[in-house]
């Protein structure tokens, strides 16, 4: 994702330091957008379509009253990357039969169990089916998915998925969401094909989910088509996202089928699922920044009201700051926490980064290590206790220092700021209401 | 395999020539260019005809090289070709048309040559005699160990498996070390694959050090004099650097003798970054490419090759054990002409 949104927001930066914008630019902006959506794996006839469209736009629409020339170019580069992946947000709720459908190695049996977790999290109850029998083990991954998550799993004595849909069906007939596996292979393979056809017509899914990989290529789009002339593919799922893939082959893909994604995977661990809103997946996109989905994780991240009107009053001590190095922990790798932030995106470097993980790490060390009255009054943490602090914690007297500092860093910069309020009021605000964002 | 990447070289043979062969009045328009690709398949019957009509002499110019540059670049990248692997294509080409005079009638050929040869050397990577290792470990009485590597789902566990078999259809004796310690069911899917084909698998419990387990396996394979030790890994992010170390320390600590990566050949530029990126990380020795019977852009087999220039070993081309091929540069360079 990185490198795409990085080529967007630096083509048209390029563009839009020269001093006019005429035909010639918009041609510029174009070729290059071409080249970047080519890079990324998107569909060559798309490209072209949308490139035709952003370049008609641009030259004959009127600029509306309040937008600069640069704001126009963006909005409607926006608007069509927006357009070609879909623009409405789309929700998963309630009652419903899913399928789960795909080539081999894109992630549908780990995927079948992030969305079991997922309507587990919406307080429905969801049961899985194993219809992998090729696959070695792939019923065992299921099952021990499923044991995490205390989420049945339905498995055929006889590796028989279509006995596991119906037996399957008859147990779980009391659960809200049935989720199907079945077997990853070439859509182009006749045996698969009947296969599933089969499967479709025994489970009748509410749901049928494609499930692509970010870094497929362009293979994606005859898959799609293939899949979707055999089930009717309702939504699609794009898994591993955390790379640096563009993403673009699995998009365009959508287009074909006329089916939208729904879900991105974003990590190796169960809970790492995102259900998609095309807002914030092209801001993230095109490298505006995701306001969004970084206050939806400091929200699941569970920061307590209590917390807040600590921060409000000023009041800040090294338990809040322990509270908050682990919630940012929850939030995952930090280069994707400051992914999301508007203008900071692209700019840290990465060793830098993972130097302040490690650091996160050893003050949570340092702190575990402190008396209930030390993180309570910091101030009477002296030469004595910082040496015993350090054996404790099993780091060094500099180490208990720089996290003395940085504590005091942070207590000043939330006063200036004025807490969380500060904050809404702030540029943060003013950037996400640029991009329709809502804080 | 291959077809539409063959289609797509065949059309930036015929569209360049197109462009060369035909008489340059004016700048060519911009605009034109854009609809070029769609109106290609009725024009090249003109072209042929104008070949044949216009027996001249005639000198390519850079300008004529440039113009042709975005034809090659497009059809290129529909077929998952990566950039730097186009920019290859477009150099070769240059150095071969430019400033030269080509009779007409030989336009094509030259241009046909240009690709075939670029193709050629970009397919062509070093080669490496797996049984020349195995057998120089035997005579030290050592077991020789090839680590599989590569990204979530590329297919490193069958690879793994279709490589016992063929190893083991030389004769050879096989143990696996399960160093996929992460994703559920990774051991048991090990153990399938171990059970067909009698081979014995060396694992600890889920959670842990992918390192000690391989270091069991080796130290199993000394004592039991077996000839070759296949590793499998965990799938991981080519970004995440806490699980490169850990790989690299896996690598590190048992010596491997090949660190394999596996790469799904349906990936499109990505692939790039994967290489690159794996092969800073880890150290990349050979290459093993799977999937190719989906295949039918084959650029990221193109991408790999190019970035890399690592030996590839096999192409897995199908879901049964057999359907593991020797990498055959000759023949995929023919299959695309």
């Amino acid at each position: 994702m990185l490198n795409f949104g990085k080529g967007i927001t630096d083509l048209i930066k390029k563009v839009l330091t020269r001093s006019s914008i005429d035909r010639e630019a918009i041609e510029e902006i174009v070729k290059g957008l071409q080249r970047i959506l080519l890079q990324a794996d998107v569909d060559v006839k798309l490209v072209y379509d949308l490139s035709n469209t952003i370049r008609k736009r641009c030259i004959q629409e009127k600029i509306s009253t309040g937008l600069t020339i640069r704001e126009h170019v963006m909005k409607v580069v926006y608007e069509e990357i927006t357009n070609l992946l879909g623009k409405e947000k789309t929700e998963l709720l309630g009652k419903k039969r899913i399928m789960m459908v795909g080539l081999f190695g894109s992630g549908k049996t780990t995927t079948t169990a992030k969305l079991a977790k997922f309507f587990q999290k919406q307080g429905l109850k969801p049961a899985m089916i194993a219809c992998d029998y090729h696959r070695p083990a792939a019923p065992q991954q299921l099952q021990q998915l499923g044991d995490k998550l205390h989420v049945p799993v339905h498995i055929n004595d006889d590796r028989n998925p279509y006995n596991a849909v119906k037996e399957g069906l008859g147990k779980f007939e009391k659960y809200d969401v049935v989720i199907v596996d079945t077997a990853g292979r070439n859509a182009l393979d006749n045996e698969l094909a009947e296969e599933l056809k089969e499967l479709y017509k025994i489970f009748q899914p509410s749901e049928t989910l494609l499930v692509i990989p970010a870094d497929l290529g362009r293979t994606v789009g005859k898959q799609a088509e293939e899949f979707h002339k055999l089930v009717g593919i309702t939504g699609v799922i794009v898994t591993k996202t955390d790379g640096t893939a563009k993403g673009g082959g699995a998009l365009s893909s959508c287009s074909i089928t006329k089916a939208k994604v729904k879900f991105i995977g974003t990590g190796e661990k169960i809970e790492d699922l995102e259900s998609y809103d095309p807002v914030r997946f092209v801001s993230r996109l095109l490298g505006m920044g995701d306001l969004q989905a970084l206050i939806e994780k400091v929200k699941d991240a569970e920061f307590k009201e209590e917390d807040a009107e600590k921060l409000l009053s000023g009041k800040f001590t090294l338990k809040d700051f322990y509270d908050q190095l682990v919630g940012m922990e929850k939030m995952g790798p930090l280069s994707g926490v400051m992914e999301m932030i508007p203008g900071l995106g692209h700019n840290v470097p990465e060793n830098l980064m993972q130097l302040q993980e490690t650091k996160m790490k050893k003050f949570k060390y340092i702190i575990d290590s402190m008396t209930h009255e030390e993180k309570e009054n910091p101030e009477i943490i002296h030469a004595s206790r910082i040496k015993r602090i350090a054996k404790g914690s099993g780091t060094s007297d500099k180490d208990v220092r720089d996290l003395l500092k940085q504590f005091e860093q942070s207590k000043k910069l939330i006063k200036k700021i004025g807490g969380m309020g500060g904050l809404k009021r702030g540029q943060l605000a003013k950037l996400a209401k640029k991009f329709g964002l809502k804080i | 395999m291959f077809d539409f990447l063959k289609k797509k070289i065949s059309n930036v043979v015929s569209s360049v020539t197109k462009m060369v062969t035909k008489e340059d009045k004016s700048k060519p328009k911009k605009e034109k260019k854009e609809t070029e690709v769609k109106e290609k398949k009725t024009t090249v019957k003109e072209v042929a005809e104008r070949i044949f009509k216009k027996v001249t002499e005639r000198q390519i110019t850079e300008d004529d090289v440039n113009n042709i540059f975005n034809q090659v670049e497009m059809n290129l990248l529909e077929a998952d070709v990566a950039v730097s692997v186009i920019d290859k294509f477009k150099e070769d080409l240059k150095n071969n048309l430019l400033g030269k005079d080509t009779k007409r009638t030989q336009v094509k050929e030259v241009i046909e040559n240009s690709f075939r040869n670029s193709l050629l050397e970009i397919l062509t990577t070093p080669e490496i005699d797996l049984e020349k290792i195995i057998q120089k470990k035997r005579s030290e009485d050592k077991p020789t160990l090839f680590i599989f590597l590569g990204f979530n789902g590329s297919g490193k566990t069958t690879s793994l498996a279709k490589f016992a078999k063929w190893l083991i259809d030389k004769k050879y004796s096989v143990v696996f070390a399960a160093g996929d310690s992460f994703r559920a069911a990774s051991i048991e899917q090990l153990e399938e694959h171990a059970n067909k084909l009698r081979v014995k698998v060396i694992k600890h419990q889920y959670g842990a050090d992918p390192a000690a387990v391989v270091f069991d396996a080796v130290k199993h394979a000394e004592s039991h004099n077996i000839n070759v030790v296949l590793a499998d890994t965990a799938g991981r992010t080519h970004v995440n650097k806490n699980l490169m170390d850990q790989l690299e320390k896996v690598c590190r600590v048992n010596k491997s003798d090949l660190k394999i990566l596996v790469l799904d050949s349906l990936t499109g530029n990505d692939i790039i970054n994967q290489c690159e990126m794996y092969d800073k990380a880890v150290g990349v020795d050979a290459l093993i490419l799977t999937k190719v019977d989906v295949v039918e852009r084959g650029g990221s087999i193109l991408s790999a090759a190019y970035v890399l220039k690592k030996p590839i070993l096999f192409l897995g081309i199908g879901q049964e054990y057999e359907n593991f091929e020797k990498y055959n540069p000759d023949k995929i360079a023919e299959n695309l002409l």
